[in-house]
């Protein structure tokens, strides 16, 4: 065996130029594999970071009416005493706000705006003093000032402030429902723009102080939701199915807690296909790599097939031949591997700084990401370790087939071969 | 109260003998617009105008035209409908062939023919606009219900396009109204609306509905081209015409039912 070896490690440092050329090949590959998934999986976690921290939090209580007609917007199945419920989660530890979701439609003039329009958008109302102890908005302030309570003022996103040409300062009218549902019309001014990390805020929400909303909509106190923050990694189920339990304690029986992932289920319906596409992705760069490595493996064996049928011709046995041809084989996997992890390694380190802008395509495409721009990759050494084995062990599974075929042939066929 | 007394006393001087309390009371009916608009109370007017738009049995053909900013968009229909609560309508036109919309009572459903599914709208669904247009589902169900939902007011006397009308004001005592307040100018010949404004709680003028053109059958004054225009949004109107009527003819039963819908 040692002999073997010594023999495969022989031939290719005295092949060197095939050696460097068929372990590029598998360098790149590595590499690029590394780099997909890093940058795919950057994308899912940012992703997900960006939905929870901007759109759905990480649990959300809720009218279970209100729940099951929630695509409505029903202003009638509301929350009627929401400081209650806050104070018994907020004993839990766990920072908790009120907010009123609705539908409406804004209402533009030429002057100041380039046109007359009317677009349908969602308003959320929010207690300016109190929100960002769960939804990180303020953070993203653009221009302008953030909300106070009692102003006839909104803030929009930065996307949905270019296309219809709003700045700060201009005036909007709202047409929406009252609780009851009654037409009514508020007539605001924008305070401030932000540029949110998450497009469907960006592109056509609108908040506005829970105070004005409370009064023009009749709401009378009630909220439509509390929205409540935990940490990423925080078991949101058990929390949630521990808050509800303590609602029945507290003979509030109407009420659901409800987990990001309850919210956001056409989110997650969405992940999961592009998860299975960027399996697909992955599984294409792969097959180009094994590919690529396949076919300078095949070169590099069949261009020997003198050399074996000598070595044959020695009384070197089948069995040792296809061994070192394996093992040269696997030290070119190897080769390509490290060099591979390096390469995947520095790009991933690369981009994990500086991303990657895509706003451009996010912008005018829904991708169903909840991102506006700058992607970058994620560091997973799970799939760095697993490439880097599947290169060595791929290498060695090709190198076997031609090795297979030209044992077959007769020596002095293998002598003649050209 | 001093000054009442006196005021009193001067016109007692005056007319001489015409006992205080008659001439209070004669007053008090002098500047009422209902005595000015001989005798009429508003809910008689609004219940005069809803039996010409009311009718036994009726089979209408019609279009709407709808006209937004993105151009105008011709949609076409047949409608049959039975008192005030059974109405069906089926959409004609190219693009909405085979729609329809069930109307029983207060319970409103659409059929759509390429999904071949009944959908039974209620809640904030009803606020969803017909194909588009400035109608919603709920003005579909609403009308009926006019003189329960609303308080009646007579504001008094106006012209619309040279037509002498009364001027009614609605105002919400239901809270299942779109509208919170109305205002109608109904002709005093005709008693059909000339014009209607529909406010927002705020007090803004959301939409004006004006009837262009009516005919006569069967003794009543029907509307037959109306128009509904966005008063919030520039170059948003739909046009309602009807472009035939029959009215007290023999509709059955089953043609307001559930299974009719999906035929």
């Amino acid at each position: 065996m040692r002999f073997l070896i010594s023999l495969a490690w022989k031939n290719l440092s005295r092949y060197r130029k095939r050696t460097i050329i068929t372990a590029s090949a598998i360098a790149v590959g590595i590499g690029i594999y590394i780099f997909f998934d890093a940058w795919l999986l950057g994308a899912e976690l940012d992703s997900e970071r960006n939905l929870i921290w901007y759109e759905t939090s990480s649990i959300r209580i809720m009218d279970s009416q209100y729940w099951e007609e929630q695509e409505r917007l029903p202003l009638d199945r509301v929350v009627e005493n929401p400081e209650v419920v806050i104070k018994m989660v907020e004993e839990m530890n766990i920072p908790a706000v009120p907010r009123i979701r609705f539908g409406g439609e804004v209402i533009f003039y030429k002057d100041p705006y380039e046109q007359d329009g009317g677009v349908p958008v969602q308003f959320i109302a929010i207690d300016p003093e109190r929100d960002d102890r769960v939804f990180p908005m303020k953070q993203t302030l653009e221009s302008g000032k953030y909300l106070k309570s009692g102003k006839m003022e909104i803030m929009i996103g930065s996307w949905f402030a270019e296309d219809i040409g709003a700045e700060v300062g201009y005036p909007l009218t709202i047409v929406t429902r009252t609780r009851d549902g009654f037409f009514q019309t508020i007539d605001v001014e924008i305070a401030g723009i932000i540029n949110c990390p998450n497009p469907m805020i960006n592109n056509g929400t609108i908040f506005i102080p829970m105070d004005v909303a409370n009064n023009y909509l009749q709401m009378e106190g009630g909220v439509t939701e509390m929205d409540m923050s935990l940490p990423l990694q925080a078991d949101v189920e058990k929390t949630a199915q521990h808050i509800e339990e303590r609602l029945e304690e507290k003979g509030i029986n109407n009420l659901v807690a409800k987990t990001w992932k309850d919210l956001a289920q056409d989110y997650l319906a969405i992940a999961v296909q592009k998860r299975a596409g960027s399996n697909i992705m992955l599984l294409l760069v792969f097959i180009i790599a094994a590919v690529g490595v396949s076919n300078t493996m095949l070169m590099a064996i069949y261009e020997r097939v003198r050399e074996l049928g000598m070595m044959r011709a020695l009384g070197m046995k089948d069995s040792q031949i296809r061994i070192a041809f394996i093992l040269e084989a696997g030290g070119i996997g190897f080769i390509g591997s490290v060099a591979g992890t390096i390469f995947g390694s520095l790009i991933v380190y690369l981009f994990s700084t500086l991303g990657i802008d895509y706003s451009w395509i996010f912008k005018n495409m829904n991708v169903g990401y909840r991102l506006t721009g700058v992607m970058y990759t994620v560091w997973n050494p799970e799939v760095v370790i697993t490439a880097f084995i599947v290169g060595i062990v791929i290498s060695m599974l090709i190198a076997y087939i031609p090795t297979r075929r030209a044992l077959k042939m007769q020596i002095t066929d293998c002598l003649r071969n050209e | 109260m001093s000054y009442f007394k006196a005021l009193a006393y001067k016109i007692k001087q005056i007319l001489g003998g015409i006992k205080m309390k008659k001439l209070f009371i004669s007053i008090f009916i002098f500047f009422s617009p209902a005595a000015v608009l001989m005798g009429i109370t508003p809910e008689e007017i609004l219940e005069r105008m809803l039996e010409n738009q009311v009718h036994d049995t009726a089979r209408i053909e019609g279009k709407m035209i709808i006209q937004d900013r993105f151009g105008k968009k011709t949609v076409t229909f047949v409608s049959w409908s039975r008192g005030e609560d059974n109405a069906l309508i089926e959409f004609t036109s190219k693009y909405e062939a085979g729609q329809k919309i069930l109307r029983n009572e207060d319970e409103l459903y659409l059929y759509f023919p390429d999904a071949e599914e009944v959908i039974r709208l209620q809640g904030a669904a009803l606020r969803q606009s017909v194909l588009g247009s400035d109608f919603s589902y709920e003005d579909m169900t609403g009308e009926k219900d006019l003189l329960d939902s609303y308080k009646v007011t007579l504001l008094g006397s106006e012209e619309v396009d040279g037509h002498d009308c009364y001027k009614l004001q609605l105002e919400a005592v239901s809270r299942n109204v779109p509208y919170p307040r109305e205002i109608l100018w109904v002709d005093k010949e005709l008693f059909i609306y000339r014009k209607v404004h529909k406010f927002s709680l705020s007090g803004r003028l959301l939409k004006e509905m004006r009837i262009t053109r009516f005919t006569r059958q069967n003794g009543k004054v029907i509307p037959v081209e109306l128009l509904m225009e966005d008063k919030m949004k520039k170059n948003s109107s739909t046009e309602f015409i009807i472009q035939k009527i029959e009215i007290g003819i023999p509709i059955p039963e089953e043609k307001f039912s559930l299974r009719e819908l999906t035929w």
